[in-house]
This record gives structure tokens, sequence and C-alpha cells, in this order.
């Protein structure tokens, strides 16, 4: 979205967007170089910078966002029913996962009875059509994917375990923040900025619903419609503000990484996150940036 | 024989200009070969939220 907007303001494209399907790839390309920055969920971040991999969160993707679904007529009817089943995961280090370890906890059960898989994110709603998993925790639009075709049921939404949940965080190589903390910068606030323009208070559904339109087409390369159901149904299913990395919320995600058996030590805050470039953001305005319009400021 | 060679390079060029315009990535390619000072990052994401 940033980079469709920031295309029509003075400063021109601010960054070059490379679409991936998969987390493993997108580590691959940032441990060679290819890419500089990935957004990414938040526990693979952690577990890279724990390997030693150069590499920091300096902003969040989103808020929420992330669903179990389950099959629409299917068994699984409340959280003890997948007690056994097959549920999807994208990642072992991935927050969709965490969130599942987090439910069983509330639910009195121990996670280890779920069966999880890991599974691109583009295949699980096409997976569970088919019958192939009983249920997948994931990042939309693949929720609404499986609530719109109708064959899927949102059995919980992140935010009813996990109040604050984040998922998807910007990661940038050391060296970049070292060398090019100025391209950072741009970058982050760019993100910010299309951050308030998606909760721009009376125009947050009409901003919504165009940018739904031009990240469907040009970026996710997927319909349109799905995109707006995800960013409008309802409004605050995925929210795009505050996105400051804060202390307490990636503080929860080490320990449950420690509890659940995917990271082997602590971690403290300032290795893997540098908040400079969000306290640098916090001063941003939304974009000025309207549907049709050939201009942005 | 003229005729189809001239038809065959003609189809190829077409082709060839066609892939081009719409499958490489010129932003990509031009970035990529700018000094690295001068490059915009790459920033990978996935179509997930």
């Amino acid at each position: 979205m940033t980079d469709y907007i920031s295309a029509y303001s003075q400063s021109g494209q601010l960054f070059v967007p490379r679409l991936f399907q998969g987390f493993p790839e997108i580590k691959e390309a940032l441990m060679s170089n290819k890419m500089q920055a990935a957004f990414m969920v938040a526990p693979m971040a952690i577990a890279l910078r724990a390997q030693g991999v150069p590499v920091k969160i300096v902003y969040l993707g989103h808020r929420y966002g992330s669903a179990v679904v389950v099959r629409k007529d299917g068994p699984v009817k409340t959280f003890a029913d997948l007690r056994g089943r097959i549920v999807a995961i994208p990642s072992r280090f991935s927050d969709e996962r965490l969130i599942l370890f987090k439910a069983a906890h509330d639910n009195g059960m121990d996670a280890r009875a779920l069966h999880m898989v890991e599974m691109a994110p583009p295949d699980v709603a096409g997976a569970l059509a088919a019958g192939a998993i009983d249920a997948f925790s994931m990042g939309e639009p693949f929720p609404s994917q499986a609530e719109m075709a109708g064959f899927g049921r949102v059995l919980f939404h992140a935010r009813q375990y996990w109040p604050d949940y984040i998922s998807c965080v910007l990661v940038v190589r050391q060296d970049v923040i070292e060398h090019r903390p100025e391209a950072v910068q741009m970058l982050v606030d760019g993100i910010a900025r299309s951050g308030l323009w998606l909760e721009d208070g009376t125009r947050r559904e009409a901003h919504r619903v165009h940018a739904s339109d031009f990240v469907g087409r040009y970026y996710y390369r997927q319909n349109p419609s799905l995109l707006r159901w995800a960013l409008t149904k309802p409004i605050d299913r995925v929210m795009y503000e505050p996105l400051s990395p804060r202390r307490r919320d990636f503080e929860l995600i080490v320990r449950l990484m420690r509890e659940t058996g995917v990271l082997d030590h602590d971690i403290p805050f300032e290795e893997y996150v540098d908040t400079r470039f969000a306290e640098g953001a916090s001063g941003m305005t939304p974009w000025k940036y309207e549907a049709g319009s050939n201009t942005a400021q | 024989m003229r005729k189809l060679l001239f038809g065959l390079v003609t189809w190829v060029s077409a082709v060839t200009a066609a892939h081009m315009a719409l499958n490489v990535n010129w932003s990509v390619i031009m970035n990529d070969r700018l000094p690295l000072d001068k490059r915009k990052l790459n920033v990978a994401y996935i179509p997930v939220t």
C-alpha cells in the first residue's frame, strides 16, 4: 500500500516491493542480502536474531488479523473439539502457532494434543475445503477466503485470547540500519503514514475499500473483494495503528516461544528491536490521498 | 521462404516484447544496477496481512 501511494508523492517510490509465497524463502533472501528488509512473523524474526542473523525489527505491519478457522459443516464447534485434529500453521516460528498454545492453556488443554502442520499461507483455504486439514491458524485474508467461499467458519479471532496481538513485523538487515538509516526511516515513515491513512477517522472505510482494490490487483494478486472482506468485516478485524514495537508485546512472544520450545534462551528486547525509527515516525500524519487522485502528499 | 522467415522473426519479436513489457519487473532490474548507496531497499512481503 505504501508503495502504491508513495508513487504519487513528490518523493516517488520509497522502496522496491517483492512478492514471496512463504516465510522460509523470505528468510533465505534476507540472509543472502537479496532483500534488505522484509515483512515476516514476529517469532521468526526473533529466532533469526537469536541464531545470530544480523537483523532487527523496526516496526509492525499491523495488529490483530489472525484467526483460527474450521469447516462450517464440520465437527469442530469449540476449541476442545480440535483435540487430535490437524491444524495448519504458517510456520513453527509464528504467532499463529503461539495463539493455539495460548487458547489451549485458557481452555485447560495441552496444545500438543493438536496435530500442527506447517503450510504455506496461500494453500490453507484449499486444504480446508478439500478436507486435508481440520482447521488452520492464519493471518488475513485467508480466514476471509474460507468465510467468503462459504466452507469456513472463524472459530476465534486471535484478539479473543491475546489482547494487543501482533504478528507481522518489519525486519531490516543490521548493515542497512548502520549504513543507510535515512532509507530505513523513509520506509518506516511511509508505512506509518499508510497505517494512519487506513485508520483515518470518517474516511476509514472508504480508504480501506480503495486499498483493497489496488493491493489486491497489483500486489497480492488476489480478488480485491477478498481483501475488502478482510479489511471491513468488521472494520477492526485488522488494525494499522499503533505500529510502534512495544516491549511488553515482544517479551510476551519471547516467553511463549521459550515455553513452547522454539527458543532455547532468553533474548533482551534491545537485541532484536530497534525502536529509533518508530520514534522518528511518531509525528507522522496520514497520506493525503483519495481514490482516483494522481497526487499524494 | 523469406516470407516464412519474416513471419517467424516478427512473431518472436512480438512475443519477446510482450514478455518484457508484462513479465519483467524493470524497477527491480534498474534498482539493482544502481550504486549500493543510491539503491532503494528491496522489501519482501507475502500476500498475507
